[in-house]
């Protein structure tokens, strides 16, 4: 059979090898031959970790010399939910120090759940010339001086786009360090920050950067500055109001509505935070066209939500707050027939009262009226296993389910029994799913049906499920796909852990918190398995001085081929395991 | 030969190109057929070939007769311009549909010929045939080696730390696997032998990998005194085994790199050279120097810094084998009765020792995580 190798040119191969970018594909390809291994490596212009620890930037920069793309990914994802004690890790500085010099011509920065500092950020804003994109989500560690620099020495920015991060707001300034000459600018989203930043700095940049497609704004910025700012960006495609309250004026209304008319591309909207009710018609001329609306921070009424969702019937994702009520998750099922995704936020998540009329009812209609449903993130107080088996037989496409029973241990409100073949159902009827959330009251016959049919399954969050080792063990044993598992306040100890621990390094992570593994467990599996990283997070004192029986209180194990890392703070025990061979 | 072309050009006036393929084969074709590949357009414009049988141009030896004439298919159809976008996709569509094999050569003599849409449509062609497939079904399909484990055991032991002294530890202690695998070669292969081989073997990782206990590396951040890292590495497995005694092994060692590919490339797609894993000193993570070529270290290395190597890999080695003897004990007992392979894939039992001793735990069984 006549090789290909032998007859086709290594350039021929790379000009193939560029048109296939995502990451998996180019995986498979360097796995396949010595000569493809070393064609890709030297062509990959984009690379993505998953998990910073699993790698080192130099391994990195070895096997790729010439990337321009780089993301990665940090804190475990539990994060979120203020699960991971501060200074935990998650830093950046190393890789930036690294790519400085090793990447010039870098070109793109995407960070999730990492700490930059202001250092991080002035390094870059210096070291690459043709910085092009810096996406911070879920970041924090930096201040206002850091945005500084970036927007000083940047000129060929085109995004900045700092989702849900946590800056420190030292001056509202740092607008203005973007230099007169700089127009390049595509995306801006600003929307965390939380205090003032000079609205007529902002609008002397969206006048002079012709290409602006994106621009959320924060918060502070007054309505009345709004439509002056659409008016000088109609070619935006998506757009974060600030806060949108004002006394009733005709003429703040008029303005709004004439500027979102004019907006003719606009697709996405967010933001929104206080809304007057009485301005809200000032986007209905965006309605129609709109595919993503983002509402999940705008206290806006049943009636109002609904006569709004009502007119956007091209939308394609939809969040919102529970507000909305089933009645108007109704109005989006019978208007929303392109709708691929929905999450509903609770705005009172703590309150022991239902304070909205929010049932399981919403989610079933949606699922009925919307065919191309595939992403849902439900926010609710009741549910029953009747309900899920209806969701997943309409849906049978679903991706992405999670739902948030807000009570923990709440079972199936008609039958008082356990949610067990609710949720067994969509991981049944769905044979894609790639997530899913549980929640309610769950024994380990529910982690049973996630095992025998949760092929696909990539990642799986449970919190306060299961009856004993089993449960865990169905799961470890049985998702064939399972990259990432975050478990919290769960009956699972040593056994299942133990016995599926090879498991642990065919996935990207594991997250225990108060559950039951032991010290000693922990130990073993760092004994019997160098390649995963086992760490102990333990705010108490040190494990060691306890019994080795003592059940940790968090536990995040994954896979590395960088070795324990060196930024640990004082609460994070890494595991050696028995040495034998201890050299003291 | 297109409507158009024959209302405006007489018979009589019609021109043809005369080209060789490697074979010795001699095709004549319409001249704007031809010259629409760059190559063959550049040929007869600069020296004046082919406007006859006996001055044929001759092509590349990637072009063959079978895939010459496709190629001129394709030249034949798009060098008529009127044609719209729409005509011209939808004959690409239909144009690209053949087997893999005949695609590759496509893409290959159109390259040679440069006759880039041509390159750039096939190149797409064979990209969506490779996109969605697993490394063993695109080996499969172009007929590719699998030639990778073979490689990561050549690969030599890549230490990333910046520290020159690590480097000089590295370069001894290759240095002192060198030798004993000659001692080897003269002596008959014993036990004892083969412990000493993998005592070095493993202090070469250990050493590349932790460096806690150096003198020479800077501690820093780790404030866990009573916790070793290079603990974490005592176990993990020599990379070139030369012995021949050790066959069985080699595969193991190969077995899990192939499988730590995957892994790893799960991470991200790294390096295949991590049967060891490579820890950084803390001084390497907070350096941006990378050196790769430390050949001349050793070599001008003082004496006196020469002889405190030596008696420290001494140390180490003392203390490696006062434990050694046991856990090989316990390979060669399971060497000896079964297959290691099967022991590897966990339908033996204690697969516990054979990771922890001879591929220090890394591996991903084959058979098992699907």
């Amino acid at each position: 059979m006549l090789r290909m190798a032998s007859t086709f040119p290594e350039d021929v191969l790379e000009h193939v090898f560029s048109f296939i970018q995502c990451h998996q594909d180019r995986n498979s390809i360097s796995m396949v031959c010595k000569s493809w291994y070393e064609i890709e490596r030297w062509c990959r212009k984009r690379v993505f970790v998953g998990n910073c620890y699993a790698v080192s930037p130099q391994i990195v920069i070895r096997r790729f010399p010439d990337v321009r793309s780089v993301e990665l990914k940090g804190k475990p994802h539990f994060a979120d939910f203020s699960l991971v004690p501060d200074g935990w890790g998650g830093y950046v500085y190393p890789w930036i120090l690294a790519m400085a010099s090793a990447y010039p011509l870098l070109e793109e920065i995407r960070l999730k759940r990492m700490v930059v500092t202001d250092e991080s950020l002035e390094l870059i804003s210096k070291s690459f010339k043709n910085f092009k994109v810096l996406v911070l989500m879920t970041c924090e560690g930096f201040s206002t001086d850091g945005l500084a620099a970036i927007a000083a020495n940047c000129r060929h920015l085109k995004v900045l786009d700092l989702r849900e991060s946590d800056v420190e707001d030292l001056n509202g300034h740092w607008l203005s360090h973007f230099p007169d000459t700089y127009t390049s600018l595509v995306s801006l989203n600003i929307a965390c920050l939380v205090s003032e930043v000079s609205v007529s700095a902002l609008e002397r940049l969206v006048d002079r950067c012709p290409n602006l497609r994106t621009l959320r704004l924060n918060r502070p910025v007054p309505l009345d500055r709004h439509a002056n700012l659409l008016r000088r960006a109609p070619q935006l495609v998506e757009f974060g109001a600030g806060c949108y309250t004002a006394d009733l004026r005709s003429e703040v209304f008029s303005s709004l509505t004439g500027a979102f008319t004019s907006c003719t591309e606009l697709k996405s909207l967010s933001g929104f935070w206080d809304v007057v009710p009485a301005y809200l018609p000032s986007v209905y001329p965006t309605c129609s066209q709109l595919t993503s609306l983002n509402l999940s921070y705008a206290t806006i009424q049943c009636d109002d939500l609904t006569k709004l969702v009502s007119q956007c019937h091209n939308l394609q994702k939809l969040w919102v707050l529970d507000f909305i009520e089933d009645s108007g998750l109704e109005a989006v099922a019978v208007t929303c027939k392109d709708l691929r995704e929905l999450r509903v936020f609770p705005s009172e998540p703590y309150g022991l009262e239902p304070n909205v009329s929010l049932t399981e009812q919403g989610l079933v209609s949606v699922s009925e009226g919307c065919p191309k449903l595939q992403s849902v993130l439900y926010f609710c107080r009741q549910m029953t296993n009747a309900a899920l088996v209806t969701i997943a037989r309409n849906r049978p496409n679903m991706t992405r389910f999670r739902l948030c029973i807000l009570e923990p241990w709440t079972p199936d409100y008609v039958t008082g029994q356990a949610l067990d073949v609710g949720f067994g159902a969509i991981v049944e009827y769905c044979k894609d799913l790639q997530r899913f959330s549980l929640s309610g009251l769950l024994t380990d016959r529910c982690f049973e049906y996630i095992g025998t049919y949760g092929k696909k399954l990539e990642m799986l969050s449970v919190a306060f499920a299961g009856e004993s080792d089993l449960g865990l063990h169905h799961v470890l044993s049985g998702c064939d796909s399972l990259r990432k598992l975050e478990i919290r306040d769960c009956p699972f100890g040593d056994k299942a852990l133990l016995a599926n621990a090879a498991k642990l390094e065919t996935m990207r992570s594991l997250w225990m918190s108060s559950c039951s593994v032991s010290f000693g467990a922990c130990k073993l599996l760092a004994q019997k398995f160098p390649q995963l990283n086992v760490e102990v997070i333990d705010e108490r004192d040190p494990p060691n001085t306890r019994p080795e029986s003592c059940p940790v209180e968090r536990l995040y194990i994954y896979r590395s081929v960088a070795g324990r890392r060196l930024d640990m703070p004082g609460f994070v025990w890494t595991m050696d395991g028995d040495a034998p061979l201890r050299l003291t | 030969m297109s409507e158009s072309a024959m209302a405006v050009v007489k018979p009589e006036m019609k021109s043809y190109i005369w080209l060789q393929t490697a074979d010795g084969s001699i095709q004549q074709v319409e001249e704007e057929v031809a010259m629409f590949c760059p190559m063959i357009c550049r040929e007869i414009l600069q020296t004046g070939m082919g406007s006859s049988k006996n001055y044929a141009i001759s092509l590349p030896q990637r072009v063959n007769p079978a895939i010459l004439g496709l190629i001129l298919d394709y030249c034949r159809f798009h060098q008529v311009p009127g044609r719209s976008n729409k005509e011209r996709k939808t004959f690409d569509e239909k144009f690209i549909r053949m087997d893999t094999k005949k695609l590759c050569e496509l893409t290959s003599a159109a390259d040679s010929l440069q006759l880039k849409p041509l390159v750039d449509l096939t190149s797409r062609a064979l990209a969506r045939i490779i996109e969605g497939k697993t490394p063993e079904e695109i080996r499969e399909t172009f007929h590719l080696p699998d030639d990778l484990t073979e490689e990561e055991k050549l690969e030599p032991l890549r230490n990333i730390t910046d520290d020159p002294r690590i480097r000089l530890l590295n370069r001894l202690y290759a240095r002192k696997r060198k030798e004993l695998r000659e001692r080897e070669k003269l002596k008959n292969v014993e036990i004892e032998e083969r412990v000493d081989d993998r005592s070095v073997d493993d202090l070469l990782s250990f050493i590349n990998g932790g460096d806690g206990d150096s003198k020479a590396v800077k501690t820093n951040k780790n404030k866990k005194k009573n916790r070793r890292r290079k603990d974490q590495q005592k176990d993990s497995s020599s990379t070139t085994n030369e012995n021949g005694n050790h066959d069985k092994i080699e595969e193991l060692d190969a077995l899990p790199s192939c499988c730590q590919n995957n892994e790893f490339n799960q991470i991200l797609g790294a390096s295949p050279s991590r049967t060891v894993k490579s820890q950084d000193s803390a001084a390497a993570m907070y350096s941006s120097k990378i050196e790769f070529d430390d050949a001349d270290i050793y070599d001008d290395l003082d004496p006196a810094m020469k002889e405190e190597l030596d008696r420290e890999v001494e140390d180490f080695a003392r203390r490696l084998n006062s434990d050694w003897p046991e856990r090989v004990q316990e390979i060669l007992s399971l060497g000896q009765e079964r297959n290691l392979v099967t022991v590897l894939t966990g339908n033996g039992s204690s697969p516990r020792f054979t990771k922890q001793v001879l591929i220090g735990g890394s591996s991903l069984p084959v058979g098992v995580q699907r």
